[in-house]
């Protein structure tokens, strides 16, 4: 699927935009608590290619909030895995002490396993005026039923990403993965819930209500596919650099990752399969006993400003949760475009084939997990 | 005042911090493992145990690392083999040729050990790519064709293939294997190579029956030195292997980082133990401590 936006568009949108967010700091100046000698630097752990980063003469959304809010801000790009991300944290939450990170932006499964564990804080909602701006159906979701403690960060597509010029052909399909002349040059997601959910719809299951059973087809094809060579790698999110230089023919992908990464290669393409992609949301949280839980409020009061998400959305490519980005969109020529991106707003033909995989039982969660882990581990 | 010491006492003073060292820093971790092995999370993701007669841990073991052990021999032994092949030479070409740059020559062989050995391994990924310099040299010498034949390349690529994993064990590894050799090598009085070519030894003859056997203690000492840490290597496998070259190290990453079943893992880690233990037991009843810091 061609991509309606390329980077220097984004880049003029991020200058265009500039001048209503440079009064960020000149009103935040009128408010009280801001200053920098009254804060901790605010630490936040994310995905790499998950926000605008700083441009030539253009500041990022990071140092856009430093600016604008006279907190530092210690951005880490450290979320390969979220399962080794989760073993990271594990041990001092366990052991009821803080984590370095006053926000974890996570999937929403792992939010909801810690807010299960009851390591989270719920967050002060009010001081974050603007999450009204949140889309109404990602209000109490299935993974934080009272909606206390998370707010989504962005709504990804896991599909199929593809280099035209490695495959010769255009893909549509999960089967196209296992093809013949693909030998070799696959790769798949080591995180289980994106790769068996693409999976599992090829094979017709219904995964908002799934059960370790549906995934038996899916991880038997895996092994085949992985004995007999025609997988080359599972990976994280470091899927990227080999897609870029040429290391894959194809794999298992996001569609905001790939659509950014066009802007270096453009042979690369994404596709939502024909039987359908997986609707996976990443969401804010503020781990329990984390010191920077004021500065934490004001980030996420920042990024729900509407201009604030548009900004970021528009260098990500992801679906915002936030309302009113479309309307931003809309006001400037540069980013009109982005509005007719299926991708980043799915019309009702994309709704349709999109499902957010549900979350399974503890007993066959373990068991998915363990069967995956046995097939990518040994 | 005097202290309550006397002079017998001093050895036990001087030996105390090592000991301590070794009981805090060795003992008791092994002794939490073997604990660990035999006991049971009280729930998924926290962090009691209790301890369990059942071998539960040891049978998931062994189903789940069986295979790999096996692997991880097989791949670790072919590493240190080529160790040897590449090193030996080149210990033998520092400790003759070297002259007086022998000790230049010596410190180049751990200039790697500068660099960190995540980044190491990770800066062979971009040597090795489809699209690298070793690849496109492969291309330009048209010798794709063979190098697969040869069952070197998989599908035309060399990334995420055992022949990069092993070329990578050998090059991490290297340093320990050769600085041994070297060790041993300098040792070897010239005079007696002389005298074998004055009794009429050609040159192979004179390496069989003079150099290797005075050398064999520190080609045991090097070659431990690396088959015993590329056992249980996980860095070499997760970015140069294939999927089908896992290790076992990389199962033990697995089920601690991944699936959090420090138990499981304490198992798999306590047979690794045994095995390694096993197999330097072995070595001592065929060879003594020849190499084992006792020659």
């Amino acid at each position: 699927m061609k991509r309606l936006t390329r980077r220097r568009d984004v880049l003029r949108f991020l200058i265009t935009t500039g001048g209503t967010a440079a009064m960020a700091p000149v009103l935040s100046a009128c408010q009280p608590n801001k200053g920098k000698q009254n804060s901790v630097p605010l630490i936040i752990s994310n995905w790499p290619l998950f926000i605008d980063t700083d441009q030539p003469g253009v500041a990022g959304s990071v140092r856009r909030f430093e600016q604008a809010t006279g907190i530092d801000v210690i951005y880490r790009e450290d979320l390969n895995d979220p399962d080794s991300f989760f073993s990271r944290i594990r041990l001092p939450l366990a052991m009821g002490q803080p984590v370095e990170q006053d926000i974890l932006i996570v999937p929403n499964w792992l939010a909801s396993r810690l807010i299960r564990l009851n390591w989270l804080e719920p967050l002060p909602w009010a001081q974050i005026g603007n999450a009204s701006n949140l889309e109404d159906s990602l209000k109490k979701p299935l993974w934080d039923p009272k909606g206390l403690y998370s707010l989504p960060w962005m709504v990804g597509i896991t599909g199929i990403a593809y280099n035209i010029k490695s495959t010769g052909r255009e893909l549509n399909s999960v089967d196209d993965l296992f093809a013949k002349e693909l030998h070799g040059r696959v790769s798949f997601l080591s995180m289980w819930r994106d790769t068996l959910g693409l999976l599992m719809l090829a094979d017709g299951k219904n995964i908002t209500a799934p059960t370790y059973k549906d995934t038996i087809p899916a991880l038997q094809r895996l092994e085949q596919a992985k004995t007999s060579g025609q997988i080359r790698s599972f990976t994280g999110n470091d899927y990227q650099k080999d897609l870029l230089v040429g290391n894959l023919a194809a794999c298992v992908a996001w569609a905001g990752d790939v659509a950014q990464l066009m802007g270096e290669n453009p042979d690369l393409r994404f596709v939502v399969p024909k039987t359908g992609g997986v609707l996976t949301a990443d969401v804010m949280v503020i781990p329990r006993k984390a010191d920077g839980k004021r500065e934490a409020a004001q980030w996420m009061n920042y990024v729900y400003d509407p201009i604030n998400a548009a900004r970021i959305d528009a260098a990500t490519h992801f679906i915002s949760p936030v309302k009113g980005v479309k309307k931003v969109f809309a006001a400037s020529s540069s980013t009109a475009k982005l509005i007719e991106d299926p991708l980043m707003f799915p019309d009702k033909t994309m709704a349709n084939r999109l499902h957010m995989l549900g979350p399974f039982s503890d007993q066959d969660e373990i068991a998915v997990e363990r069967q995956f882990s046995k097939l990518i581990a040994s | 005042m005097k202290l309550p010491l006397t002079r017998r006492d001093l050895p036990l003073l001087l030996v105390a911090p090592g000991v301590a060292w070794l009981i805090f820093f060795f003992v008791l971790p092994l002794l939490e493992l073997l604990r660990q092995s035999w006991s049971q999370p009280t729930s998924r993701f926290g962090l009691t145990t209790t301890l369990s007669p059942n071998p539960d841990n040891y049978m998931d073991a062994f189903s789940l690392a069986a295979p790999l052990f096996a692997r991880s021999v097989g791949i670790a032994a072919l590493a240190t083999l080529v160790g040897l092949v590449v090193g030996f030479p080149l210990a033998w070409w520092i400790v003759r040729r070297g002259g007086r740059w022998k000790p230049l020559l010596t410190g180049l062989v751990v200039v790697p050990f500068f660099f960190s050995y995540l980044v190491r391994t990770i800066a062979w990924t971009t040597l090795l790519a489809d699209s690298g310099p070793l690849m496109q040299m492969v291309r330009v010498l048209s010798l794709g064709h063979l190098l697969n034949n040869l069952g070197l390349l998989q599908d035309g690529r060399l990334l995420n293939t055992t022949t990069a994993l092993v070329a990578g064990l050998t090059y991490n590894y290297l340093p320990f294997l050769i600085l041994p050799i070297i060790a041993s090598l300098g040792t070897i009085d010239p005079t007696l190579l002389e005298a074998a070519a004055d009794l009429g030894a050609h040159s192979p003859r004179i390496f069989l029956k003079v150099v290797f056997p005075l050398a064999l203690p520190g080609l045991i000492s090097g070659g431990l030195l690396t088959f015993i840490p590329a056992m249980g290597d996980v860095v070499n496998s997760q970015y140069l292997g294939g999927v089908n070259d896992r290790m076992i190290g990389n199962i033990i990453a697995d089920l601690v980082l991944i699936q959090q079943r420090f138990t499981t893992a304490a198992a798999i880690s306590m047979l690794l133990l045994l095995l390694i233990t096993f197999f330097l037991l072995m070595y001592m009843r065929r060879y003594g401590k020849t190499g084992l810091g006792a020659s």
